[in-house]
């Protein structure tokens, strides 16, 4: 965690006039890892670390202004306007989760940001040299592009890497002729559904077209074999989830990146987040403080 | 070398970063910490504030770099440390004793000498 914000904090001193951050980069990171430290062996409470964030982010916008501004070079700002735009377009990007596929663990409502060059598979390759990065882990937690509409994203668990073999008996999950001991997923029903608890079976009604193409070629002795360059997700809410069974694998490249931190969860139904309403707005300006759900805030979603 | 009263008056940052290296010459984490003690919390410095501050305040003269080392109490990182100057010691009293005016000369008209507020 320390690790995390300490890498983002180093990003954020990109920001600053190059002299500056030369000069002083290495000892601001410093007093900012100290300040993380101290605030965790004081096991403070997520308002604590909130309130530091905060004050953080603050203290950054006043002197980024403040040491520009000694400067007075109208260029200068422009370095900092793209960085803000590199920043939210390339590294980390602001997403809602509309849907309770992942639940328990992330819930309807939870803002989260997505690291966007964390992991090896990811689209843009260039800018490892800018952040630490490794591979898909089984067990991560990703958010990616839906291979059947990619203007819609989705976060889901990785259950297999390329040349795992997956099943799924009775809900159990079966990787590579192993039953997997799975804490984080959630059963909402006791009922069984053949297509959804004993998978791959053949394909049916709600088998979508990615679906299709991997029970024609990529079933093999009730086993489905994930291709090369993709990976096989399934949410956590296992029995309300739309994924891998019903629409296939993922392509590497749909894959957006690692949920970073769930920066403001707000407890609203899944309509809300659907599109923009009124009603929305109306809502989080009159319950924010009620209907925000504190404990969420500035909590990273775990991998396994 | 510019004069004390030249520099007159400081901003808050600065003030309580001169009073943190009073005493003892202090690196970055250091003097946070000791400016947030000073002011009860109320002045929490953040990373940007503190070396924008130290920056300029290099510039002036009113601190300088003393040598690196590592803080026994943190790790064993080496830390970059600042201490104050004759000119910051003339200047940060200068400050005070203006400060001081002030709030003798704001006791006089709101009547809150004597202690009470």
């Amino acid at each position: 965690m320390i690790g995390l914000l300490c890498r983002i904090y180093s990003a954020m001193l990109y920001a600053y006039p190059r002299e500056f951050r030369l000069q002083y980069g290495v000892e601001m990171q410093q007093c900012f890892r100290d300040r993380c430290r101290e605030l965790a062996g004081a096991h403070a409470a997520s308002g604590a670390w909130f309130r530091f964030g905060l004050r953080t982010v603050m203290d950054w916008m006043a002197s980024i202004v403040r040491e520009r501004q000694a400067r007075k070079l109208v260029q200068e700002w422009a370095v900092t306007l793209l960085l803000f735009l590199f920043v939210t377009t390339t590294m980390v990007q602001a997403y809602v989760v509309p849907t309770g596929s992942m639940e328990n663990n992330i819930l309807v409502g939870d803002h989260m940001l997505v690291d966007k060059v964390g992991f090896e598979n990811g689209g843009n390759n260039w800018s490892s040299y800018v952040l630490p990065r490794r591979e898909v882990k089984r067990g991560d937690i990703v958010a990616f592009r839906y291979p059947e509409d990619v203007r819609q994203t989705f976060v889901k668990r990785v259950i297999g890497l390329p040349g795992d073999r997956i099943r799924v008996e009775n809900k159990q999950v079966v990787r590579n002729g192993q039953k997997l001991v799975e804490p984080y997923a959630r059963y909402s029903t006791s009922g069984i559904d053949n297509y959804r608890d004993n998978f791959p079976t053949a394909p049916d009604f709600y088998t979508l077209g990615g679906g299709r193409e991997m029970f024609a070629h990529h079933v093999q002795g009730g086993e489905a074999i994930v291709p090369p360059n993709t990976l096989f997700v399934l949410g956590d809410n296992r029995d309300d989830s739309l994924d891998s069974r019903y629409w296939g694998f993922v392509p590497n490249n749909y894959l957006v990146g690692k949920p970073l931190v769930i920066y403001w969860s707000f407890d609203a139904p899944t309509s809300d987040y659907v599109g923009w309403t009124f009603h929305h707005v109306e809502d989080v300006a009159f319950h924010f403080f009620s209907k925000t759900r504190w404990n969420r805030t500035l909590k990273v979603p775990e991998s396994q | 070398m510019p004069k004390p009263s030249d520099l007159l008056p400081l901003t808050p940052p600065v003030f309580h970063i001169l009073l943190a290296l009073a005493d003892e010459e202090r690196h970055g984490y250091g003097i946070m910490q000791d400016v947030a003690r000073q002011t009860n919390d109320a002045l929490q410095l953040g990373p940007g504030t503190l070396y924008g501050c130290l920056k300029r305040m290099l510039a002036a003269g009113l601190v300088e770099e003393s040598d690196e080392r590592p803080d026994p109490e943190l790790d064993d990182e080496r830390r970059r440390y600042y201490r104050m100057t004759a000119l910051g010691r003339k200047t940060v009293r200068a400050e005070a004793s203006r400060l001081a005016g002030a709030v003798s000369a704001a006791n006089a008209r709101l009547g809150l000498a004597g202690g009470k507020s």
